[in-house]
């Protein structure tokens, strides 16, 4: 049957939700009803939500298949109602055509709508230039490093001269590396308190000044992944303020944590950038509702529990997000973000199209877009079967937090998602 | 009768039309008697010239020491390596000596910008510039202009597209300025990391920059090629050469949307398979052999001009 009937739910349409109706769908669209064969959902207090689509993921393979697999991350995409993504391989760096024929063709077998970003340098060394021309042909929609700032300040500038022909955007994880060291918390309270090696905000503001300078000098767009601190927010809306083209976004669990959540001494809070302060929190919350950040990142990074399984400082940094991000962050937009639900909404479908300039995704009749049924008052505790692959590394663990993906539409089919 | 108002060839920036024009059209001269069983002339009879040469050259070299012997002069050879400059003498102290032993006039290629005319302020010999770091290359530049006007007539209105390493080349600044001031409309072309960064001088110029190479040959008289130093790619300038090659590299491809008669240059040497194709650099549009033959009869046309020598007008 491929008639469906979604009784009472709330469609969630340009950045908007619209009064609980009857959601009728023929042949995976959206259609004006009633049909009169369509087999009927009760969907009351449920939302129609367009695909997600998230902010750099990194799925390992094939460098790292040990730890994580393409198949483990389609399969995260789908429990977490992402039906795009912005790809960006640290294991294995899409430094030349080969490499990114190889991991789009592999992506492109799941059905899900990639992006890719070229490696700015070989190997994200810092170094060398990557063939970005002919990444650029090839269909990258930017270029970054992964998680590592470039050392010199030469090579930035270069590597901003050459991407700049592309026109294409340019992406950096401010953390300037020595003064990151080898810290691995925010240079505060709980660095001293505990005695572990801090990275302080100012890793950050310098790196982003930096950026921000030769984005200026050399008219080309960047983007600052992972934003921490209320320093680099001010950064920011000055260097808008100037004309410069920059983009930003925040990563899921530095809405979720400041480092007050690192008393327990969680590996699972290891993360890079760390976790700053409350206020920062705050400040993070603050700049998503007045559109300084555009943003919100999945930074899913899956680490091996043997990697976790261990003291703070010697774990690896990194968390796994796709699979809960909606869920977790919907409680605490509702307190902190303006427009609620709606707006982490609209950053969650459309973020990525913002930050890469591409259209906007909304649900439309009778246009063929994966959509998802949601049931947002579904209480439930993250377990490690949550998650896909052999990784369970969440901050989240133990939390409770509310709603779920019943299933989706996606190649014209309903996919009722595993209980 | 028409002299020089230049004394020295320092370079082409700020050289009037009138210099140009008579040192091309002597050139005109010298290259007919490059044709003649007997190619010497006793122009430059008791004339002696010094070619200092801090930096490699072949063909450079060689078109000079041509043009001095085509014209009689008496000419002495240096090179830096053999020279007292290894054993730390200065640079100023070595003109002095060789000044000393009265020379006329120097030919000088060193790399670092500047040094022709640091010579000139402190040497009373007439001073060519045979390239100097990546600033001026007049005589290269002129030969350039010499062999398009034997087939255009004059530069008036022509178009001359400049692809490559232009950021560090002496041969596209001398030919942007020359170019300019016969009105000849000059575009550059190449990666980014290889062009000038204050682009609003030469645009104050006329210089206009086209990034993409089949734009910048459409519609171009002239492609000059440059050549590529692969040290650019161990500084980070370029990723490879391939890549280079892929999007800025002369190929009958891109060729394919040029003028028809376009003429194919390039200054030498050659790095076949990376600026050029061999199937370019050899076509029936390359006239980049008849920029070496015209460049003895263009420096003939400069040295003697310098020396004093005059036109008929």
């Amino acid at each position: 049957m491929n008639n469906y009937c979604f009784a009472g739910a709330r469609a969630y349409v340009g950045s908007r939700f619209q009064e609980p109706a009857d959601f009728w769908v023929q042949k995976g669209k959206w259609v004006k009803g009633p049909l009169p064969d369509a087999h009927r959902v009760e969907a009351q207090g449920c939302w129609i939500l367009p695909g997600l689509s998230a902010l750099l993921v990194d799925f390992q393979e094939p460098i790292r298949d040990d730890v994580y697999t393409l198949h483990d991350g389609f399969e995260a995409m789908h429990r977490g109602g992402f039906y795009s993504a912005l790809y960006e391989s640290a294991a294995n760096p899409l430094d030349d055509i080969q490499k990114l024929k190889a991991i789009r063709d592999a992506c492109g077998k799941s059905g899900l709508e990639f992006h890719f970003l070229g490696a700015l340098s070989v190997d994200h060394a810092g170094k060398s230039l990557s063939e970005m021309l002919e990444l650029a042909s090839g269909g990258v929609v930017g270029f970054g490093d992964g998680d590592r700032f470039p050392t010199s300040l030469r090579f930035i500038r270069l590597a901003l001269e050459y991407a700049g022909m592309t026109g294409l955007r340019c992406f950096f994880q401010p953390l300037e590396t020595s003064l990151m060291g080898k810290g691995c918390v925010h240079e505060g309270h709980y660095a001293d308190a505990f005695g572990i090696r801090g990275i302080p905000s100012q890793a950050e503001t310098i790196a982003v000044h930096q950026i921000l300078e030769l984005a200026g000098w050399l008219k080309v767009p960047v983007h600052l992944k992972q934003i921490t601190c209320r320093e680099s927010l001010s950064l920011l809306r000055l260097a808008r303020d100037r004309g410069i083209d920059v983009t930003c976004d925040v990563s899921v669990n530095h809405l979720l944590f400041d480092d007050s959540s690192l008393e327990a001494l969680d590996t699972n809070m290891h993360l890079r950038p760390p976790l700053r302060t409350a206020e920062d929190r705050t400040a993070l919350w603050n700049a998503l509702s007045d559109g300084t950040i555009q943003a919100i990142s999945c930074a899913h990074v899956p680490v091996l529990p043997q990697d976790k399984e261990t003291h703070f400082e010697d774990a690896q940094p990194g968390a796994v997000s796709l699979e809960i991000a909606l869920a977790a962050l919907l409680p605490e937009a509702r307190q902190r973000l303006c427009g609620g639900e709606e707006a982490l909404l609209t950053l969650l479908v459309d973020g990525p199209s913002r930050v890469l300039g591409l259209p906007p995704r909304t649900l439309a009749e009778d246009q063929n877009i994966p959509f998802l049924l949601y049931d947002p008052r579904v209480e439930r505790k993250v377990q490690i079967q949550d998650f896909c692959g052999q990784v369970h590394n969440s901050p989240l663990l133990g939390a409770k937090i509310q709603g779920k993906v019943l299933g989706d539409f996606f190649d014209g089919s309903w996919r009722p998602t595993a209980q | 009768m028409s002299f020089l108002k230049i004394r020295h060839l320092l370079g082409l920036r700020g050289v009037c039309k009138e210099d140009l024009r008579l040192i091309l059209d002597t050139a005109k001269q010298f290259r007919e008697i490059l044709d003649r069983p007997v190619k010497k002339v006793p122009s430059l009879r008791g004339v002696t010239v010094v070619n200092l040469f801090f930096e490699n050259s072949t063909r450079t070299r060689i078109s000079f020491e041509l043009a001095e012997k085509r014209l009689s002069a008496d000419s002495v050879n240096f090179t830096s390596s053999a020279s007292s400059l290894s054993k730390g003498e200065s640079l100023l102290d070595t003109l002095k000596n060789i000044e000393a032993m009265k020379i006329d006039l120097v030919v000088v290629r060193h790399k670092g910008t500047g040094v022709p005319g640091f010579l000139a302020a402190h040497s009373d010999a007439i001073i060519v510039n045979a390239g100097d770091g990546a600033n001026e290359h007049p005589t290269q530049s002129l030969l350039d202009i010499f062999t398009m006007e034997q087939k255009f007539g004059s530069m008036e209105g022509r178009t001359v597209t400049i692809v490559g390493d232009v950021r560090y080349s002496r041969v596209a600044r001398s030919n942007a300025w020359a170019l300019s001031t016969l009105g000849a409309k000059v575009r550059f072309c190449g990666p980014a990391t290889l062009l000038p960064r204050n682009r609003d001088f030469f645009e104050a110029e006329g210089v206009e920059f086209v990034p993409d190479v089949h734009d910048a040959v459409s519609g171009a008289d002239a492609v000059i090629a440059l050549r590529l130093q692969k040290e650019r790619q161990e500084d980070s300038l370029l990723p490879t050469l391939r890549e280079y090659r892929n999007f800025f590299g002369l190929t009958p491809e891109v060729l394919s949307q040029a003028k028809p008669g376009v003429l194919i240059m390039h200054p030498g040497p050659i790095n076949r398979g990376v600026e050029i194709d061999s199937s370019v650099a050899d076509g029936s549009n390359s006239v980049i052999l008849d920029q070496v033959t015209n460049g003895v009869a263009v420096r003939m046309a400069a040295l003697y001009l310098l020396s004093g020598g005059h036109a008929d007008e």
